[in-house]
């Protein structure tokens, strides 16, 4: 990848000999995100893969400041730090690290709790679409059709829509990226990070292990989820709702690539029958077709 | 120092503003006692200098209050019953930080079935996750016990959580008459806030990363010696207390005494009810039976050395327990049977989800225990001897 971040990632704040699985997308992640941020940033890390990358303590991978904390507490944790920070008078920002699971699911009270208070922090969800850490089973994000060892015969739902779920809290900036693309991802984060009060950015982070494909081709799926249009690239900033450049081809049904094409590289859709494909297009037709009414602003949440 | 009169819930939120408290997670449901309105309200008056974080529920509630410590301030909750159990999670994660923070916990009972009156099972739950945990008989020692819990955890030798319990309803909505000490006195006891470390991005720290057995065995050590130095450190500053804020206070020891050095049988009770047994131990004196009291304040640390001192002497034991270890037996019960192996102790259960337990019906029970020894494990106050329950076993 020959991208000019190169140089501007070995200045970064991960740093080497992490324990993170080869190939995986938390890790490409944490890196780029840690860069965006600078170091006016404290991370809190709830329970999952990034508790167990930073290495075995007292040791630490992660180079600036770590709260580890229990699965459903990352926001509520997040916000007693803002306050204590705007207390002792520091510029300094609350950075969640969570998981889909995290985010969907068991954190999903507290996370909404911070935002509707629109407490000056910023959530990053890193959505591997299943509950990696353990094993790769169902969570609330997880797509309708994949294959975990708790839905082994595929899931029966559509994944829940965070990002809009997000932006119906009213809060100043929500946006999505994948790790496919870095630098629209690092210009999210920095932008997340200025916002005084409550920012959400959900990151795709296809997983080998658990969407089963070659650890080589992390980048290359987080690129054709965007591509086929699977994973909006979006960004909600003081109410306006933005397609950004990688996904505005999406706009129009006759420029997106097939989702077979993403969904045939993935273990997890193996043999998944042709309805259920239908069914999935259907709901990336349906969330297109809302995307593109926000963005002309003929509806507004 | 002036007095007022007032309630726990108003005497301990006048011992959180008075200790300079920073932030404070809240959350409202009914278990909540109305500390945290109290609070909010002297916020909004301007006479409290803290960021209030409203949270959505209890979990979250000490989560930001932990936030906030970690961060580098004095933080506070308050919490009760399903609250503090809904809590039950971070509550290990606080202790197991070594993180100083104070919570208040207006005991009351656990569903099912609903029941919102005072209990000690809430609290008694608790005792293993590692926390300090004080109890108070009266608003005046809730008040003081907050304002020591602050200098107590936030000692280097002790570095643990601190929660104070106060008998729901009795204690935290009962007006009393309280010393309040000036914001000088405290000044003077209480100085800046002291915490193992802070998170901050001039001196990246990670804090509960994942260990090694062996090392996460070792903190599990450093949390049980914390708890056993802390008699040291609670003494000192009681004392130090006594001294210099409340000088009509007795904090030079974990636990309290009543009638005990000549008495030859000994009741144990913790919390509202043991001012009951102290009427109840006066009349009794008064009749020629030498029975004193012994009042647990400290359930952790637990006196182990002192209780030993005042009881092994002791013809035999009488222990009341507002709360139950289903299957066992009362909670204060089994640790002064641990405590005192040689000497005949029983235990009474009673006052259970609000039942009301006064002078007199201690009476009835001390005379009986002295006398015969015959006490029933649950006693049930008025004629009723036995109540008849309409349990699932008698629905055919």
């Amino acid at each position: 990848m020959s991208l000019g971040t190169r140089d501007i990632l070995n200045k970064g704040r991960l740093l080497s000999g992490t324990s993170a699985c080869p190939g995986c997308p938390e890790n490409i992640t944490m890196r780029l995100v840690s860069t965006a941020l600078g170091k006016d940033a404290v991370f809190i890390v709830v329970a999952g893969c990034s508790s167990i990358i930073q290495g075995i303590g007292p040791n630490s991978v992660y180079n600036y400041p770590v709260l580890n904390i229990a699965f459903a507490a990352g926001p509520s944790a997040a916000s007693g730090m803002a306050r204590a920070f705007k207390m002792r008078g520091k510029k300094v920002k609350p950075v969640v690290w969570a998981g889909d699971g995290g985010t969907a699911d068991i954190g999903f009270a507290s996370l909404s709790g911070a935002a509707e208070r629109n407490e000056n922090i910023l959530y990053i969800c890193v959505d591997n679409e299943a509950y990696m850490n353990t094993g790769g089973h169902r969570s609330g994000s997880t797509p309708l059709g994949a294959k975990t060892p708790t839905t082994p015969a595929g899931k029966k739902e559509n994944k829940k829509d965070l990002p809009l779920i997000m932006i119906a809290h009213h809060v100043p900036y929500v946006a999505t990226a994948s790790v496919g693309y870095p630098h629209d991802l690092m210009n999210k984060i920095a932008k997340a990070k200025d916002k005084d009060g409550f920012s959400y950015v959900q990151v795709l982070c296809p997983d080998p292990y658990g969407w089963l494909f070659d650890p080589s081709k992390t980048a290359e799926l987080g690129k054709l989820a965007v591509q086929t249009c699977y994973w909006p690239l979006i960004e909600y900033n003081e109410g306006k709702l933005e397609i950004s450049p990688e996904s505005l081809h999406c706009l129009d049904i006759r420029t997106r690539k097939p989702v077979k094409e993403f969904l045939k590289m993935q273990g997890r859709y193996r043999n998944v029958p042709d309805e259920t494909v239908k069914e999935l297009e259907d709901y990336i037709d349906k969330m297109w077709i809302r995307f593109k009414e926000l963005y002309e602003g003929k509806i507004s949440i | 120092m002036m007095s007022k009169v007032i309630t726990g819930n108003e005497a301990v939120a006048l011992g959180v503003k008075l200790s300079r408290v920073k932030v404070t997670g809240i959350y409202p449901i009914t278990p909540q006692t109305y500390i945290i309105e109290e609070l909010s309200e002297m916020k909004a008056k301007g006479e409290l200098e803290a960021e209030i974080v409203r949270v959505e529920s209890e979990h979250s509630a000490m989560a930001a209050t932990f936030g906030a410590a970690v961060s580098g301030v004095r933080a506070y909750t308050a919490t009760a019953s399903q609250g503090l159990l809904y809590m039950h999670e971070m509550i290990w994660w606080v202790a197991g930080s070594r993180m100083p923070i104070v919570m208040t916990v207006g005991t009351r009972a656990v569903g099912a079935p609903w029941n919102i009156w005072n209990e000690h099972t809430d609290f008694m739950t608790e005792r293993d996750s590692g926390w300090l945990m004080a109890f108070a008989s009266t608003p005046q020692e809730a008040m003081d016990l907050t304002i020591q819990a602050f200098k107590i955890t936030e000692d280097e030798r002790v570095f643990l959580p601190m929660m104070v319990g106060m008998d729901g309803f009795i204690l935290s909505h009962t007006k009393t008459r309280v010393y309040v000490p000036s914001q000088e006195e405290v000044d003077e006891f209480l100085p800046l806030r002291k915490q193992p470390y802070v998170l901050d991005p001039e001196d990246p720290v990670s804090m509960g990363n994942l260990f090694q057995p062996i090392d996460y065995m070792k903190f599990r050590e450093s949390i049980h010696l914390a708890q056993i130095n802390s008699k040291r450190v609670i003494e000192e500053i009681g004392k130090e207390y006594e001294k210099k804020i409340n000088v009509l206070g007795n904090y030079s020891s974990l636990n309290e005494s009543y009638k005990l050095d000549d008495a030859d049988y000994a009741i144990v009770t913790m919390g509202a009810w043991s001012l009951d047994a102290m009427q109840a131990i006066d009349e009794l004196r008064n009749e020629g039976l030498k029975v004193g009291l012994y009042r647990i304040r400290y359930v952790r640390p637990w006196d182990e050395e002192d209780i030993r001192k005042k009881l092994s002497n002791k013809d035999k034991v009488l222990v009341f327990d507002r709360s139950i270890s289903f299957g066992r037996g009362g909670h204060l019960y089994l640790e002064l049977k641990s405590t005192l192996p040689d000497i005949p102790i029983k235990g009474v259960i009673s006052g259970l989800g609000g039942v009301s337990v006064g002078k007199d019906e201690m009476k009835f029970l001390i005379k009986k225990f002295a006398e015969s020894n015959q006490v029933n494990e649950w006693f049930y106050p008025s004629e009723v001897e036995k109540v008849e329950l309409r349990d699932p076993r008698h629905i055919k």
